[in-house]
């Protein structure tokens, strides 16, 4: 199994999000992640829309540290390692939008009958997940239709991920292509903008 | 109604024309007092011995001068590697109208170490006192209830044990270290308290000192913007006529024969000055001032081998007051690395030092935090059928009754 990525710190019906154990070390968009509910043999998958680094502290803001009191300056990496305790104070944590789940091995796309626990672990998902998964594209229209999510790249960075794990990469994509030509038909320039997207 | 601002307003804006004023005054004054201290270069240990006699019949605070007055010490060079420990407290008082008899002390605590192996861990501990003998500290016949200045002393006693354990958990490789804490570390706030209180804080907070000591890790504290005044002390000593110390004749401020006709003093000039002031002109950028013993009554005759000495370092525009103990402040070495690691922290900190922001940080009591406490510590009593209650002043003040 692999090693969990993140922990549920905000959890709602349609979404979730994850704070990571090390800083600035978050899935990348589009990832599909898994997370665990009390029922264990109950599994929440949601896709990562966003990721962000913020202050532990309500209303916190970070503070420019390139420049050093005494004039030096210091780059990226070297201010980390200048001030150790910014691991403590900052918090990298990532939202996924909710796309199904899985109960006893079988794969639904649609809304799980709650959400995933806060504090409970989540998961990334191995190839086979993601092939077994993606096959299926009743979700396409959940990420089509949210509201305030970069749905469009999350989808297509979605598809590429998955075309890459698939056996069948090409044939995926030219099947994914016209699910979504199916979706889309009455927005041919959104449509387009999507395939050249997933585009290899 | 609340606080009236537009009433306010115009006191503030005398205030501020007041204030502006005084300063241009002050200058002339402070170059006349700085003056009188830099002549007295070369003589500090006539200044000490005057300063020891006339301790006990001295109006003022003094400080007893350990190195050159005119010491400005170049800021030595850091380390590559060191670690620190640091803590800070707050408290929530004693609430005489409240619903039960209880306060709480929450300690910051920081572990710091720079360099190759950067690593922080920041963490609180919050302790809840209700006993009988939490709340109270008796010695068979008077009996004090620990609250207000004796509250703090408590939590200062809590600090340094904090410390300690943050040593013990942390400081266990050879690194260069330090234990550093906020504010002064004479317990001033113990000075006008009864015998037993005092030996009852004073006891522990010395073995912290004591264990530190022994594990041979440098503590200091570290005060921003002092106000302190003890080496102004020593230069109204310097303008005083009474003083004759070949004669034995201490400078006794009740017997003053030179006050003139306005009712001032000789030593008047030096009135409102506080030490930062004295020194500002001869300390540049990190560096740091002559060494001094506070003569404060309680560090004379409570802190033995842990009399606290201290300096003062320029950050900024900034003289921080660094004090340390008589164990640290006789080693060269570590005086040396006090100074540049409270330096270092303080550049770090963009003027303050990192580790106390640090740990203030995560020992502040929210007043959001403040109120979920008391709902639940209310709803537990409520639960244990505990008699509860607020008083009839505190439900007065709940809300604006029409």
């Amino acid at each position: 199994m692999l090693q969990r990525i993140g922990e549920v710190i905000e959890s709602a019906t349609t979404r979730f999000t994850a704070g990571v154990y090390t800083l600035l070390q978050a899935p990348t968009v589009g990832t599909l992640v898994r997370a665990q509910t009390t029922a264990s043999d109950l599994s929440v998958y949601g896709l990562v829309y966003e990721i962000r680094t913020v202050s532990r502290e309500p209303g916190g803001r970070a503070v420019m540290r390139g420049r050093t009191y005494s004039g030096r300056e210091l780059y990226d990496d070297e201010i980390y390692q200048a001030h150790p305790d910014l691991a403590e104070v900052l918090q990298t944590e990532f939202s996924a939008l909710t796309v199904g789940f899985r109960q006893a091995e079988r794969y639904y796309q649609y809304l799980p009958p709650h959400p995933p626990p806060v504090h409970y672990s989540v998961y990334p998902c191995d190839d086979a997940e993601l092939v077994a998964f993606g096959g299926t594209s009743d979700f396409f229209r959940t990420l089509l239709f949210s509201p305030q999510i970069p749905g469009d790249d999350v989808l297509a960075t979605l598809i590429r991920k998955v075309a890459q794990a698939h056996p069948a990469g090409h044939d995926y994509l030219i099947w994914a292509g016209r699910e979504l030509a199916s979706l889309l038909n009455e927005d041919y320039d959104r449509l387009i903008a999507i395939l050249r997207k997933i585009k290899p | 109604m609340g606080l009236d601002l537009t009433t306010l307003s115009q006191q503030v804006r005398q205030m501020s024309s007041a204030t502006a004023q005084g300063a241009a005054a002050n200058t002339a004054r402070m170059a006349r007092v700085a003056a009188r201290y830099h002549e007295e270069t070369g003589q500090e240990q006539h200044w000490a011995a005057a300063v020891n006699l006339s301790r006990e019949s001295f109006r003022w605070l003094l400080a007893r001068p350990v190195e050159p007055f005119d010491t400005a010490r170049d800021l030595p060079a850091l380390p590559a590697n060191y670690a620190l420990v640091a803590s800070d407290g707050s408290q929530i008082d004693l609430d005489r109208h409240g619903s039960a008899a209880y306060y709480l002390i929450n300690i910051g605590r920081v572990f710091l170490r720079y360099g190759e192996q950067p690593l922080a861990r920041l963490s609180s501990a919050p302790m809840l006192y209700y006993r009988d003998e939490d709340l109270y500290l008796g010695d068979g016949v008077n009996r004090v209830s620990i609250e207000g200045n004796y509250l703090s002393a408590r939590r200062d006693v809590d600090e340094g044990v904090a410390l300690v354990g943050l040593a013990d958990e942390f400081l266990t490789d050879d690194l260069p270290a330090l234990a550093l804490q906020d504010g002064t570390l004479i317990r001033w706030t113990l000075a006008g308290a009864e015998r037993f209180v005092q030996t009852h804080f004073l006891q522990r907070y010395l073995a912290y000192l004591d264990t530190m000591r022994q594990r041979n890790i440098p503590v200091a504290s570290y005060i921003s913007r002092p106000r302190s005044p003890e080496l102004v002390g020593v230069i109204r000593l310097m303008f005083c006529p009474d003083l004759d110390l070949s004669a034995g004749r201490a400078a006794v401020c009740a017997k003053c024969s030179a006050i003139d006709a306005t009712g001032n003093p000789p030593c008047a000039p030096c009135e409102r000055l506080v030490d930062a002031d004295i020194l500002a002109a001869q300390l540049r950028e990190g560096q740091r001032g002559p060494l001094c013993i506070s003569m404060s009554r309680i560090n004379i005759e409570s802190y033995g081998d842990h009399l606290i000495h201290f300096f003062y370092l320029r950050i900024g525009h900034e003289l921080a007051r660094i004090e340390i103990p008589r164990w640290v402040a006789q080693d060269p070495d570590q005086v040396a690395l006090v100074h540049a690691l409270v330096y270092d922290q303080a550049a770090r900190g963009a003027g303050y030092p990192v580790a106390l922001e640090r740990a203030h940080e995560q020992a502040v009591v929210r007043s959001a935090d403040r109120r979920t406490f008391q709902r639940m510590l209310e709803g537990s009593l409520y639960r244990a059928e505990a008699v509860v209650g607020m008083s009839a002043k505190q439900e007065s003040k709940s809300f604006v009754k029409g």
